[in-house]
């Protein structure tokens, strides 16, 4: 947590080189100038994939972290950073923008969990981010209990294949069967009987661990 | 139509029955007369039920607000930047790799910090300084800093409400090419100036002798000798156009606006002081202390007709801006030499120190992990700041000296 000597060349930009404004259309400049290397093509079509995904990708990422949103941000950033990246995707079609970044987003998270350096900060900092970003009124045993539960649900998923568990997850965040089969590559078709398996794979996994 | 369904569906479709996804006639036909598919679909549901039940327990406890949103893409744009300032500086970096690598806990302190400079643009306007003079009719010389205590959504509110200066006139920066519609970019030129640099030609640029921390303040495993980088000063010129600010007032549902004539002209000139900064690393645990140093943000207002105190009074009205954050910046004193800082406090603890003698801000995220001090001193400002606990941070900002 804060272990980085870039966030703070932020942190001092902000406060003593009047660098950080926050409201940067240098993207969009430097593309329109050196279309190479690469940024958003359009700061208004930019903007509206950004408000039009951000939420929805919130709670995917988040499901797949865990309890946090801080990391849950910086996953979303890293995904958006890639779309910047890529010129030709923003003028295609929303649906299919939508799915090239629920598929990065999964991938992104799905890495981060396996990450050995997070899992060990992770179990340092999560009774901390329990209280002080959601900052719900729990106390201390109903906090232990929710953890254990929530690790009892991400140990039942782990347990099924990736496609299973994105397939779980897209569907409980609310994506159509099109959406989720264009986020995993598969026919629509095939998106129920994916689900169904999952489902009865995940009860099955989590029921055994519960008894 | 009659069942047509030699076999029973699988249980793929009846899955996607279930969840309104492809209900064909034939099927409802079929399940009317099929215990087994009955059955299958009863199953379906249930499972469907309860693993929904459990799934939700992983589901967040709010969702992102708009205001969220617009400062998570305003963050965006900040980070991107200094990814592509970072690149430049460094082959061997990648701007994503260096996102990646960020701690969001600190990007949201860093980002309420950078909000305070366009906040200063604001500020320096308090009505308290009634007197103003002439051409020059009033000046505000950074001298001091003061907390403003902002959240996420009052700091949205504010970036969009700066966002939309360039609705209300025109904005320029020497060295660009034409004006601009947002404070960002007429910065554009100098954060991407930022150059490596030697401690002396450091001390050339910002025009003072440079200080550097006591070696033996530093945490241990830091590098003693620090990269120097200079980020050359500007200036912005923010000039109001009465018609074009009044015609975005009616579009945005603000007709009740009134922007006086003598406003029409009038130009706001924040002139923004080259700043350097020391970075100490910790090659192993990637740990870094940073000092910035720079001179004195200085704001005008030219054009004859507006005092200076009128100017803040009418940026302070535009619609958008908080309130609360509004009542902090017209309560603080001296407000022509007094920097604010907004500190997101859910992020964010801060508290009044002394460093070196002059009253300076100590800033430490909640988790104790990182840590900030901000202080003015002989007309400069100074500022460190690193992954360390806050004690071990003010121990190398009173080491500071000029070796």
């Amino acid at each position: 947590l804060g272990r980085s000597a870039e966030c703070q060349k932020i942190a001092l930009g902000g406060v003593l080189s009047v660098n950080g404004d926050d409201t940067s259309e240098i993207g969009v400049l430097k593309l329109e100038e050196e279309p190479g290397q690469g940024l958003v093509a359009s700061r208004a079509r930019f903007d509206a994939l950004f408000d039009h995904f951000y939420a929805e990708l919130f709670g995917l990422v988040y499901r797949v972290l865990g309890d946090d949103r801080m990391e849950t941000e910086d996953i979303l950033q890293e995904a958006f950073l890639r779309l910047s990246e890529e010129v030709a995707l923003q003028s295609h079609a929303d649906a299919e923008i939508g799915a090239w970044l629920r598929r990065v987003c999964l991938n992104l998270a799905f890495n981060q969990l396996r990450s050995a350096r997070r899992a060990r900060t992770r179990l340092e900092r999560v009774g901390r981010l329990e209280q002080s970003i959601d900052a719900e009124p729990i106390g201390p045993s109903a906090l232990i209990l929710r953890q254990e539960e929530r690790t009892a649900v991400r140990t039942a998923l782990a347990q099924l294949s990736r496609s299973q568990r994105e397939c779980l997850l897209l569907r409980h965040s609310g994506y159509s069967y099109v959406e989720i089969a264009a986020t995993l590559g598969v026919a629509v078709g095939s998106v129920g009987v994916l689900l169904a398996r999952a489902e009865h794979a995940f009860r099955g996994h989590y029921r055994r661990q519960n008894t | 139509m009659t069942t047509s369904y030699r076999t029973c569906p699988d249980v793929g479709a009846w899955r996607a029955w279930l969840d309104h996804e492809d209900r064909p006639a034939d099927l409802g036909e079929h399940l009317q007369t099929c215990p087994g598919c009955q059955h299958v679909l009863a199953d379906l549901r249930q499972s469907a039920a309860e693993v929904h039940d459990t799934l939700s327990l992983l589901d967040p406890t709010r969702s992102p607000s708009s205001g969220d949103i617009a400062l998570a893409r305003e963050r965006f744009y900040s980070r991107r930047r200094q990814a592509v300032v970072g690149a430049a500086g460094s082959a061997a970096a990648t701007p994503i790799r260096r996102m990646a690598r960020l701690s969001t806990r600190w990007r949201v302190g860093a980002s309420g910090l950078a909000a305070g400079i366009a906040l200063a643009l604001i500020v320096a306007f308090t009505p308290q300084g009634g007197a103003a003079a002439a051409s020059f009719l009033a000046q505000f010389r950074s001298q001091q800093v003061a907390p403003v205590e902002i959240t996420p959504q009052t700091q949205g509110q504010i970036i969009q409400t700066m966002n939309a200066l360039g609705n209300l006139g025109t904005i320029t920066s020497p060295g660009q090419t034409g004006p601009t519609t947002r404070p960002g970019a007429a910065l554009r030129g100098a954060a991407e100036q930022v150059r490596t640099v030697t401690l002396a030609e450091a001390s050339q640029a910002v025009g003072f002798a440079m200080q550097t921390p006591d070696p033996a303040a530093l945490p241990a495993g830091f590098d003693k000798a620090p990269e120097v980088r200079v980020m050359p000063g500007s200036q912005v010129r923010f000039t109001f156009d009465k018609a074009r600010a009044q015609s975005y007032f009616q579009s945005t549902g603000h007709a009740d606006v009134n922007v006086p004539d003598k406003y029409d002209g009038a130009t706001l000139v924040v002139s923004i002081p080259t700043a350097a900064v020391l970075e100490y690393r910790n090659t192993v645990s990637k740990d870094a202390v940073i000092v910035g140093q720079a001179g004195e943000l200085v704001v005008d207002v030219e054009g004859g007709k507006v005092t200076l105190p009128e100017m803040r009074d009418f940026l302070l009205s535009l619609p958008g801006l908080p309130t609360g954050v509004v009542n902090q910046l017209k309560q603080i004193q001296n407000w022509n030499e007094t920097l604010p800082i907004p500190v997101p406090v859910d992020q964010v603890h801060w508290q009044t120190t002394t460093i070196h003698g002059n009253e300076g801000l100590l800033l430490n995220d909640n988790s104790g992990a990182g840590s900030a001090a901000i202080w003015h001193a002989g007309g400069h400002l100074y500022g460190v700041a690193g992954s360390v606990k806050a004690n071990d941070l003010k121990r190398v900002a009173d080491g500071m000296a000029v070796h």
